[in-house]
C-alpha cells in the first residue's frame, strides 16, 4: 500500500484522536482496571454530622469480619505521617477525620480486606459517636459567625500572599483578596445612575464518570502511586513532604482518565492511599461509587453582590463587587479560585474604577475547588446579567451597550495587565450575526413566549506554572515524547503530537506519547485552567526544536550540508557504525509572571493568556408552568489559531454541555449540612435529549502571539457565559429575572406569578 | 452491595416453596433494574434472591382473548414496545415507552416487577390504571384478582403478601376508547417525572361517556382520579376543544382528592399547579385523540 503524503502542516490538521480506537474497543488503560498482587482493596466510613468533635469509633464488628485485614483510624495513619495534613494552598486536611469532623460524608476510617465487597460490609458495621457542634452553612453568615470551622489557619508555605493568613484564629474566612484600581468611591459619588443587584450560585459537583481511584504500593524503600490524577507532579511533591522523603522515592502514574475538570487536582485519594500501604506493606486501592464522589469536591456556591455606576452616554465607569466563595470545610485550592476569579469579577469592560473583594469562606460542606472555569462561570452569572439590568433601564440594546464597554485590546484590566491577543469584540461580533441580532425576533405566542440573550466573559489563567517536555529521537529515527499533561478526555496526546510534528516535519500520527510517570516524565504543573495548550504545548515546541537543532549538528558533525535529506536513521548509522543512539531534546517553559500588590491586588502581568467566551441563547418559554427549552445555543471562543480544530469544537462543546447543567439542572441540595440528593437518579446531569436543537459550537481567531504555532487553551472558555446568556434569553422571553441558579422551571414560573402579583406558595 | 444467594427455581411449586412469608431478606427478583440500585445504595440487603426469569410458562407471553390482553409479568418492556398486536390494540403502551428509562433498562425490565416495585415515580402503573388492568395474583393459596388501583397501599408498599407473585396482568380492549401518558419532568429529559398523568376517555359524540385517570410521582402512591373522573363523566365537549371551566373544575376535583409531596423535583404547590395544567392538556389530548389511541 502506497502511504499517503504528509500533509504539509500538521497544525491546523482535525486529526482523530490517538486513543480514540483503543478507548471505543474497550483496550485503553484505566487505574480501574489496575490489580496488583496481594492488593488490599479500602472501603471509607465518613461521618453522618457535619460539625462535631467524634468521642468515639468502634471498629470491632468490622475487624471481626472475615477477610478483614485490618480497620484505619487518624492514630494508625500518625504513626506513618506524624503530622497527617495535607493540601494545595492551605495544610488543613486531615489524611482521616482527626477527632473531629467539619462536613457529613467525611472519611472517618477506612477499612482493608482482601475483597471489595467484604471491606463495603465491614465498613457498615463501624458506628461512631460525636458531640455534635453548630455547624456554619451559608457563606456570608460564616463570616460573622462565632463557629469557626478551624481552630487555626494553617497555609502552606508555597503561597506567599496567603502567608499573612498564618496562625490566624477565630476565622472562618481563608483569603481576603482586594482589588482597587482607581477610585471608584469618587466615581460613584460622581455618577449620574447607579445599579445594584445581588446574585447566587449553587454547589455542584464535577461528575467525571471514571470516579476517584488511586492505588498505593509500597515496597523496597519507594512508593509508587497509580492514580487518575490531573496532577502527578504535585501528588509526588506533596506525599514527598508528608514523608519526609527525596521526592525521588516517590513515583506517581496516571492512565487515561475518564474526566476530570478540576475535580482529581492536587490531592485526593493519593495520601490516604500511600498511608495504608506503608501501614500494611501491601498495595492499596481505594475506589469511589459515584455516590462517595459527592463528598470529594464541588464547585462553590457564591453569594455575589455587584454595583456599577454609568454616565448619560452608557459607559460604565466604576464598578464595585463583593463575591463571597464557599469553600466547604477544607480550603483545597479554593483560596486560588477566589483570587483569580477575583481579577476579571469586574468583567470583560473598560472600567477606569475598579473595586474588587473576593473571600474563600470555609464553612461544615463538603470542600469545594476548581471546575472548568476557575471560578469565571460564577462570576460572569452576575456581571453579564448585570449587564442586562442597566441595558434595560438604560433602554440601550444589550449588544450596543455591550460594545461601547467592551475591553479593548491595548487596555488596561483592572488588574492593571494590559490585554492583548484576545477576541473579545470578534466574539460579540459573531455572536450578533449567529443569532441574526439585527434582525426582527419572533416572540412566539402568549402561551409560548420567545426570547434571546447573549453574555461574554473571560478569565485569567493560573499563573505562575510552568511545563518541561522531552523529546527522543531514536536510532530508526522515530520519536516518542515524554509529556506530564495528563489526557482525560480533550485530546492532549493528539494536540502535542501535532506540536511536536511541526517543528520535526514528520506525522503526528507517528510520535508516541509516553503517559504521566514522575519516574520518566518531566514536571508539570497540572493539567488544569485550559494551561496544557499554551504551556506544555510550549515545552513540547521548545523540545522537538532542541531535537531538531541537535540534528542540524549531527549532519554537521558528519559533513552534510544543512537540509541534507538523508534518512535520521542512516545519521545514526554513519555516527555510531549501527542503529544506536538517540538525539534527546528538552523544553522548559515558564511564562512571565508579576505577583499581584497584595494592598492593590494589582499586577503588570498576571496572566500568561487571556479565556474567552461568549454565548447566545434563544429560548421559548411555556408561560403555563415555566419550563422552558433553550432552542438555539451558540457558542463561541477566541482559541488563538487551533491546533486540531476538530477538538477544539469538541472542547467547546463539551464545555457548554456542562455549563448547561449548572444551568438548568444540577444542584447539590443541602438541608441542616446534610446533602439531599447525592446520587445521578436525584442530581441531573443533562443528556443528549436536552441539548439544544440548534447546537452551535464555534471560536474566533486571535492569534496568540506568544502560544505554541499561535494556540492558546480552550477547555473552560464555554463554560464562562454560558448561565448569563440563557437567564438574560429568559428574562427577555417573560420579562422575570431570576439572580439564582439554576434556572428551574419552577423558579421560572414562581418569578412569573410573582411579578403579577400572585406569589405561589412556599411549599 | 453485599453477597446474596441467587436462586433460580424452574417452577412456581419450587419458588413458592423457597418463598420465606416472614423473612423481608427474601426476595423474589424480575428484571432488577429497581432492585439491584436499592442494593447498591445499600436501601435493601437481601439474603436470598429468588429469580423468577426462569419460571416458565405461566408468567411469560403476550396472548390476546376475549376482548382483553393477557401479558405474563416476566415479559420485558422491550417485548412490548416492539409487539405489533400491543401497538394495534394499545398504543398508549408504546408510546409511553419511548419516555420510559433507556433501551438497556427496557431490554430487562418486566411488567411484574415494574408493578410490584410500587414507586410512585414508575411510568406504566399508572397507564394500566387509566386502561382498567387487572394483576392476576398467586400464592400457595392459589389465585386472586387485584385492580392494579388497588395495589398500592402506600411509598414503596403494595397489598401483596410476602409469599404472592403477579403472574400477569390482564388488560381490557376498549376500542371506543383513547388514551393518553403525559410525563411531567422538570429537571431533565431523562429525570423522574415530578409529575405522571394517564387519562383515558370514552366518548359519545360530543360527551364524555366516561374517563379514567391516574396520577403518579406527585404523590405517594400510583393514585385513580376519582372526583375528577365524576366532573368529566357526562360532561358535553365541543370536538376540537374542551372547556376552561370543565377543565378548572376537575383540576379543582383532583387537587381537593390527593396529597401531594414535595421533593427535589418541585415543592408541592408548584406540582399542585403542575397537575391542574397537564390534567387538562391529557384530557384535551385524549379528546381529540382517535378511537383506540
Amino acid at each position: 500500500m502506497t502511504p499517503e503524503p504528509m500533509p504539509l502542516s500538521q497544525v491546523g490538521r482535525s486529526i482523530p484522536r490517538l486513543e480514540a480506537s483503543a478507548k471505543v474497543t474497550g483496550r485503553a488503560e484505566y487505574v480501574h482496571n489496575l490489580r496488583l498482587p496481594g492488593m488490599l482493596y479500602g472501603k471509607i466510613f465518613r461521618s453522618i454530622v457535619p460539625h462535631g468533635r467524634i468521642t468515639q469509633v468502634n471498629v470491632s464488628a468490622a475487624r471481626a469480619v472475615e477477610g478483614v485485614h485490618r480497620v484505619v483510624t487518624i492514630e494508625d495513619i500518625r504513626s506513618i505521617i506524624p503530622n497527617p495534613y495535607f493540601g494545595p494552598a492551605f495544610h488543613d486536611q486531615p489524611i482521616l477525620a482527626d477527632h473531629k469532623v467539619r462536613f457529613a460524608g467525611e472519611p472517618v476510617a477506612v477499612v482493608l480486606a482482601e475483597n471489595y465487597r467484604v471491606a463495603e460490609q465491614a465498613a457498615g458495621l463501624i458506628t461512631a459517636q460525636y458531640e455534635e457542634l453548630q455547624a456554619v452553612d451559608d457563606e456570608v453568615e460564616a463570616v460573622s459567625a462565632s463557629v469557626f470551622v478551624h481552630d487555626e489557619l494553617k497555609p502552606a508555605s508555597t503561597f506567599a500572599d496567603l502567608q499573612h493568613l498564618k496562625g490566624q484564629r477565630g476565622t472562618n474566612v481563608a483569603l481576603d483578596y482586594r482589588l482597587r484600581h482607581g477610585d471608584a468611591e469618587a466615581a460613584f459619588a460622581a455618577a449620574d445612575q447607579v445599579f445594584e443587584h445581588s446574585f447566587r450560585t449553587q454547589p455542584v459537583m464535577h461528575t467525571p464518570l471514571e470516579p476517584f481511584v488511586s492505588v498505593a504500593d509500597a515496597a523496597n524503600g519507594r512508593l509508587t502511586i497509580h492514580t487518575a490524577s490531573q496532577s502527578p507532579s504535585f501528588v509526588r511533591i506533596e506525599i514527598a513532604r508528608l514523608l519526609g522523603w527525596a521526592e525521588n522515592r516517590v513515583r506517581v502514574k496516571t492512565a487515561h482518565l475518564g474526566g476530570g475538570f478540576g475535580s482529581k487536582l492536587y490531592i485526593k485519594l493519593e495520601a490516604l492511599v500511600a498511608a495504608l500501604s506503608l501501614l500494611t506493606g501491601r498495595p492499596v486501592k481505594i475506589s469511589l461509587t459515584m455516590e462517595e464522589q459527592f463528598f470529594m469536591v464541588t464547585r462553590h456556591a457564591c453569594t455575589l453582590k455587584i454595583k456599577s455606576a454609568v454616565d448619560k452616554n452608557g459607559r460604565i465607569t466604576a464598578r464595585q463587587c463583593k463575591t463571597w466563595w464557599n469553600g466547604g470545610a477544607y480550603a483545597d485550592i479554593g483560596p486560588r479560585v477566589t483570587q483569580k476569579a477575583g481579577f476579571t469579577a469586574a468583567g470583560p469592560y473598560d472600567i477606569e474604577n475598579v473595586a474588587l473583594d473576593s473571600y474563600a469562606v470555609y464553612t461544615n460542606r463538603p470542600p469545594a475547588s476548581a471546575l472548568r472555569g476557575f471560578g469565571a462561570p460564577q462570576t460572569a452569572w452576575a456581571y453579564e446579567t448585570h449587564t442586562d439590568l442597566i441595558a434595560e433601564a438604560l433602554n440601550i440594546d444589550k449588544l450596543e451597550f455591550r460594545r461601547r464597554n467592551i475591553l479593548r485590546n491595548g487596555r488596561p484590566q483592572a488588574t492593571g495587565t494590559v490585554v492583548r491577543d484576545t477576541g473579545l469584540e470578534a466574539i460579540l461580533d459573531r455572536l450578533a450575526e449567529r443569532l441574526a441580532w439585527d434582525q426582527p425576533f419572533d416572540r412566539g405566542s402568549d402561551k409560548l413566549r420567545r426570547g434571546r440573550g447573549i453574555a461574554i466573559g473571560f478569565k485569567a489563567i493560573v499563573a505562575p506554572t510552568t511545563s518541561a517536555a522531552i523529546v527522543k529521537i531514536n536510532a530508526d529515527g522515530s520519536c516518542t515524547l515524554y509529556c506530564g499533561t495528563v489526557d482525560m478526555g480533550q485530546g492532549s496526546d493528539t494536540c502535542m503530537t501535532q506540536i511536536a510534528a511541526e517543528v520535526l516535519n514528520i506525522e503526528a500520527e507517528s510520535i508516541q506519547v509516553i503517559h504521566p510517570d514522575t519516574d520518566v516524565t518531566p514536571y508539570d504543573m497540572g493539567t488544569l485552567g485550559s494551561r496544557s495548550t499554551f504551556h506544555m504545548g510550549n515545552a513540547v515546541r521548545l523540545a522537538a526544536e532542541d531535537a531538531k537543532s541537535k540534528i542540524a549538528a549531527l549532519m554537521a558533525e558528519l559533513n552534510l550540508p544543512p537540509g541534507s535529506n538523508v534518512p535520521l536513521v542512516e545519521l545514526f548509522r554513519r555516527k555510531y557504525g549501527m542503529q544506536a543512539g538517540n538525539i534527546i531534546g528538552t523544553g522548559s517553559f515558564h511564562p512571565a509572571y508579576a505577583k499581584p500588590d497584595h494592598q492593590t491586588g494589582r499586577s503588570p502581568q498576571v496572566t500568561p493568556f487571556w479565556g474567552v467566551g461568549g454565548t447566545g441563547a434563544e429560548v421559548e418559554v411555556d408561560t403555563e408552568t415555566g419550563q422552558f427549552r433553550v432552542t438555539t445555543l451558540v457558542n463561541v471562543v477566541d482559541a488563538g489559531v487551533p491546533i486540531n480544530p476538530k477538538l477544539v469544537q469538541q472542547q467547546i462543546s463539551g464545555a457548554a454541555i456542562m455549563q448547561f447543567g449548572f444551568t438548568v439542572s444540577e444542584n447539590m441540595v443541602f438541608h441542616e449540612g446534610q446533602l439531599t440528593n447525592g446520587s445521578l437518579a436525584d442530581y441531573k446531569i443533562p443528556g443528549l435529549l436536552d441539548l439544544p436543537r440548534n447546537f452551535i459550537n464555534e471560536w474566533v481567531e486571535a492569534r496568540q502571539h506568544d502560544g505554541p504555532f499561535g494556540a492558546k487553551g480552550v477547555g473552560e472558555s464555554a463554560t464562562i457565559a454560558l448561565s448569563p446568556a440563557i437567564g438574560n434569553a429568559i428574562a427577555d422571553a417573560v420579562g422575570v429575572r431570576l439572580t439564582e441558579l439554576p434556572l428551574t422551571a419552577e423558579s421560572v414560573y414562581r418569578a412569573m406569578q410573582a411579578a403579577k402579583g400572585k406569589p405561589l406558595p412556599e411549599q | 452491595m453485599t453477597s446474596f444467594e441467587l436462586v433460580e427455581p424452574r417452577s412456581l411449586e419450587e419458588t413458592f416453596a423457597l418463598l420465606d412469608r416472614d423473612d423481608p431478606a427474601v426476595r423474589p427478583i424480575a428484571g432488577g433494574t429497581a432492585l439491584m440500585l436499592m442494593m447498591k445504595s445499600g436501601l435493601f440487603s437481601p439474603l436470598r434472591l429468588i429469580s423468577l426469569r426462569r419460571v416458565e410458562p405461566r408468567l411469560a407471553g403476550i396472548a390476546f382473548a376475549d376482548g382483553s390482553v393477557r401479558i405474563g409479568a416476566m415479559t420485558t418492556f422491550a417485548a412490548l414496545e416492539h409487539s405489533p398486536e400491543i401497538r394495534r390494540h394499545l398504543p398508549v403502551v408504546t408510546r409511553t415507552m419511548r419516555t420510559l428509562a433507556n433501551p438497556r433498562v427496557r431490554n430487562v425490565a418486566t411488567v411484574g416487577g415494574n408493578l410490584a416495585h410500587a414507586d410512585t415515580h414508575l411510568d406504566l402503573p399508572l397507564v394500566w390504571i387509566a386502561l382498567g388492568a387487572q394483576a392476576v395474583v398467586v400464592s400457595p393459596r392459589g389465585e386472586r384478582i387485584v385492580a392494579v388501583e388497588d395495589l398500592y397501599r402506600g411509598y414503596y408498599e403494595t397489598v401483596l403478601h410476602h409469599d404472592e407473585l403477579i403472574a400477569a396482568l390482564h388488560v381490557p380492549l376498549r376500542p371506543t376508547w383513547r388514551s393518553v401518558y403525559v410525563k411531567v419532568t422538570t429537571r431533565t429529559a431523562h429525570d423522574w417525572p415530578a409529575l405522571g398523568i394517564a387519562v383515558s376517555l370514552a366518548r359519545d359524540g360530543s360527551i364524555i361517556r366516561d374517563a379514567r385517570i391516574a396520577v403518579g410521582a406527585a404523590t405517594k402512591k400510583a393514585t385513580r382520579l376519582i372526583q375528577a373522573e365524576t366532573v368529566l363523566r357526562g360532561a358535553a365537549i365541543d370536538a376540537a376543544a374542551v372547556d376552561d371551566a370543565l377543565l378548572a373544575r376537575a383540576g379543582d376535583a383532583a387537587i381537593g382528592e390527593i396529597s401531594i409531596e414535595a421533593d427535589s423535583r418541585g415543592s408541592a404547590s408548584y406540582k399542585q399547579h403542575l397537575l391542574r395544567v397537564y390534567l387538562g392538556r391529557a384530557v384535551r389530548a385524549a379528546a381529540a385523540a382517535e378511537p383506540g389511541a
